[in-house]
């Protein structure tokens, strides 16, 4: 029988009606010696107010760097069972699908080795196992690898990618979602399970720019989905939302942010050159209004958290490629960025604060992406630029042939 | 029992196995979809096929056992499908419709909150907190729960005017989305760590440690052959306690919570946005953080009051402007609320136009 | 080169290392292919095959990932060694 500790503080909340945490640590604490350490472990933090769990270090699987967090108790000799209390990281598939076959094999090994206590999902996205023992680490890989689940990301490394539902289910999906992070992540095994890297490297992808993976704010590289062309207007049904009620007016028309839609009592008109696809008005009249049909996706990079000299949001690299199967230009497009990344990075510095330190030039050129006007929110204010001969030589070379033709071209 | 060979590098499992039968067969095909309650809706496809997907919300902390009984419901009412959101929600996917009623109220009854979908409070994504994490200042799952409690009708219930997407983190370093989210809670240290002089000789690196402030507050400390910090330069990141586990930084009675406001990762009408802090200190008081939780109903029913249709809490405080935010949510402005960090010039105001 | 020569080599330099910087799998293979005046591939596998056969293993300290000769008591928690 596992150790029964006195809870007064977590007892108050397992109470109310959100589902509680504490309940489900205790349904793994009455079966499991780890799982009722950490229940005891736990109160005595809500008591003090302090967490007594301790830096990681160099626990794992054989021949991988990543998929295991370690993690051990500042004070072993009054929790025994959480002296260890090491994270597996699970890699997710595409999109969080799951049989209950899948899910209760994955139940059944952490039964055996682990607390029984989960995490679905972790912020990354993986599956994660709370809390096991050295010593069952190569068991438990063995046992997930052998039934076809592999660890995700940790360190300085490619983390587990991660998606949207996509084409599964939402009819906005301009990409496959679910099959580009598929391939993206079998693509990057090596880079994704032994850390080489400055740091690590995150990416999501959204289908369109709900971005419901937070991808713009969450990826080193964020891939969302977009179309160009004009959106589809189905007209009936524009005019069946609005005999149901529908202030299209008010809800649609003078919502959208490039002023581009107008309404004249019976058809909608957009004017498409203007539209800046925020997503709006086909999000709130999704039976009338769809995606133009050339899709594809804006790839972004350097979001991260404000570790340390602050947040960023992902800048725009790409403003728009075609997502087609074998995805090679994706693919390629992310080892140059991350070559570049490992050439110029310093311990500890995400990609975004080393394009910010080195340069946005130096990025693009090596990746071999021209300026566009899409990158910037607006062109540089200060008047400090840098010229290189080359690009003097090039001006120079225009305004020669300007003479001869007598036309400028700015 | 033997243990199995084990394989490398096999990547997770492809997906297109995991899918029911009629999401395979309409894939990329669906044409709209349909609120039908706060935690029911259906996807309706191109052929005509539907599918409704019922939302729970989780506190994410499973056990095995609850996880085999969602499992059981799923083989019930499901054909054995399910999925779980990005913020962290149990999706059950009915095809039949004649069992959409039943597995409402076998979840109803066996406890599980329905809701989520729309505009309302969705599942806060969260961080581990004391439950697992070397560096938490406090207790993410904790103040998920008490959040929850106290926002219930507003996920399963009642509309905001557009959706508010919640988040904790329990230390800086903000594992979940704190950092573009409506409202969140981020844990904050707010006392100048100190270095254990022996510790640090074992087990830190000299210019790593100094390297990792963001402020320069570290320097060499020769005569005990470790660092020191410079007191006035240090604003309690605990990156270097991140590099240097001899710099701790918890502190029971001073840790304690911020909350930041307006954040968006969805382009929709205006661009993502970052939080903004609006309340820079609260103490931790577990088991139930009540003043923490009142900050953020308030924030939370003000906003309810005050937006228009459709408008996120960033959007709603964009157009009222900040000064008319702390003047109806009564909170204080202070020091703390201007920046002098990172990004500070671009956050002065530079016109003459107030609301007073 | 023989691969025992650039093994030692790995040894050798992660052993100087060790307590005063934590080196990543990159800084250990430029060192070595300097020092030896060899390829960096070839480095790289050799490093590759020692971590693979436990010898050397990825670590996670100082939030960064550096590689490391593991412990006699790791590698007997792990039951690599009895």
């Amino acid at each position: 029988m596992p150790k029964m500790y006195d809870t007064p503080l977590l007892d108050e909340l397992e109470k109310g009606p959100w589902p509680s945490f504490v309940k489900e640590i205790k349904k793994c604490a009455a079966k499991n010696d780890m799982a009722a350490d950490e229940l005891g472990l736990l109160e005595k933090s809500y008591k003090t107010k302090i967490g007594y769990w301790k830096h990681g270090g160099i626990v794992g699987v054989r021949g991988y760097g990543g998929g295991v967090i370690g993690r051990y108790c500042s004070i072993p000799e009054e929790f025994p069972g959480v002296a260890h209390f090491h994270t597996v990281r699970i890699n997710q598939p595409s999109a969080w699908f799951y049989t209950t076959d899948a899910l209760r094999t994955i139940c059944d090994i952490w039964d055996k080795y682990g607390s029984g206590l989960t995490n679905f999902h972790g912020s990354t996205g993986d599956m994660i196992l709370l809390g096991t023992r050295t010593e069952a680490l190569e068991d438990i890989f063995a046992e997930l690898s052998s039934r076809g689940w592999d660890l995700g990301g940790s360190g300085s490394a490619m983390r587990t990618p991660s998606c949207c539902v996509g084409p599964a289910r939402c009819e906005w999906a301009n990409i496959d979602t679910l099959e580009l992070c598929y391939q993206l992540t079998q693509e990057f095994q090596d880079e994704l399970h032994r850390p080489a890297w400055p740091y690590k490297f995150k990416i999501k992808i959204a289908g369109c720019a709900c971005d419901c993976v937070a991808a713009i704010a969450r990826a080193d590289c964020s891939i969302i989905g977009t179309w160009k062309g004009d959106i589809k207007i189905n007209q009936d049904e524009v005019r069946n939302y609005v005999k149901n009620g529908f202030d299209i007016q008010k809800w649609v028309i003078d919502m959208c942010p490039t002023e581009c839609m107008s309404w004249d009592g019976s058809t909608l008109t957009i004017d498409n050159a203007n539209c800046n696809r925020c997503m709006h008005c086909i999000s709130k009249m999704t039976k009338a209004l769809k995606p133009g049909d050339e899709k594809g996706a804006t790839i972004c990079i350097g979001s991260k958290a404000p570790i340390v000299v602050g947040a960023l949001l992902s800048w725009v690299i790409v403003p728009f490629i075609k997502v087609e199967k074998p995805y090679d230009e994706i693919k390629d497009l992310v080892r140059k960025m991350t070559e570049w990344w490992d050439e110029n990075g310093k311990p500890r510095e995400r990609i975004g604060e080393v394009i910010e330190r080195v340069g946005m030039r130096s990025f693009l050129e090596y990746i071999g992406v021209p300026p566009q006007p899409q990158q910037v929110k607006e062109p540089r204010r200060d008047p400090f630029w840098f010229f290189t001969e080359e690009d003097i030589e090039k001006i120079k070379a225009k305004e020669a042939e300007e003479k001869k033709t007598g036309v400028y071209k700015f | 029992m033997s243990v199995p060979q084990r394989r490398t590098d096999i990547g997770p499992p492809h997906y297109e196995q995991f899918l029911p039968p009629i999401i395979k067969k309409n894939y990329g095909n669906w044409s709209y979809y349909q609120q039908l309650a706060p935690g029911v809706m259906v996807h309706v496809a191109e052929s005509g096929d539907k599918i409704y997907s019922v939302r729970v919300g989780s506190p994410r902390l499973l056990a095995t056992d609850t996880i085999r009984e969602i499992c059981s419901i799923a083989d019930k009412y499901c054909d054995g499908y399910l999925r779980f959101t990005s913020r962290n929600n149990i999706e059950f996917l009915v095809t039949d419709e004649s069992k959409l009623n039943p597995l409402q109220d076998e979840l109803k009854s066996k406890g599980y909150a329905i809701g989520g979908i729309g505009y309302r409070v969705s599942n806060p994504v969260h961080t581990q907190g004391w439950v697992h994490c070397h560096s938490a200042c406090t207790d993410a799952s904790g103040l998920v729960k008490s959040i929850m409690d106290e926002l219930f009708p507003y996920f399963c219930e009642k509309e905001l005017p557009n959706k508010v997407r919640l988040a904790v983190a329990c230390c800086v370093n903000m594992c979940g989305a704190v950092h573009c989210s409506d409202i969140a809670v981020v844990a904050v240290h707010t006392k100048v760590p100190q270095v254990d002089a022996e510790a640090f000789k074992n087990m830190c690196e000299l210019p790593t440690t100094i390297a990792s402030c963001p402020t320069g507050a570290i320097s060499p400390d020769p005569a005990t052959k470790s660092v020191k910090i410079k007191a006035e330069k240090c604003m309690y990141c605990g990156n270097c306690f991140t590099v240097c586990p001899a710099i701790p930084i918890k502190d029971a009675e001073r840790d304690g919570v911020a909350i930041v406001v307006g954040g968006k990762v969805g382009n929709l009408r205006s661009n993502p946005k970052f939080s903004k802090m609006v309340i820079p200190y609260i103490s931790n008081e577990p088991p139930r953080w009540p003043k923490a939780i009142a900050a953020i109903k308030l924030i939370l029913e003000t906003y309810a009051k005050d937006a228009r249709k459709f408008e996120r809490v960033g959007e709603w405080i964009e157009r009222i402007g900040w000064e008319r935010f702390f003047q109806l949510t009564g909170i204080e402005f202070t020091y703390q609320h201007i920046d002098d960090f990172t990004f500070a010039r671009e956050t002065f105001r530079t016109a003459a136009t107030f609301k007073w | 080169m023989d691969t025992e020569t650039i093994k030692n080599k790995i040894f050798e330099i992660l052993e100087k290392a060790k307590g005063k910087k934590k080196l990543k799998e990159k800084d250990v293979i430029r060192i070595a292919s300097e020092e030896l005046n060899v390829e960096k591939d070839d480095v790289k596998k050799v490093l590759r095959d020692l971590i693979e056969e436990g010898k050397l293993c990825y670590s996670y300290t100082g939030g960064a990932s550096s590689v490391e000769i593991p412990s006699e008591e790791y590698l007997r928690e792990k039951g690599m060694i009895k």
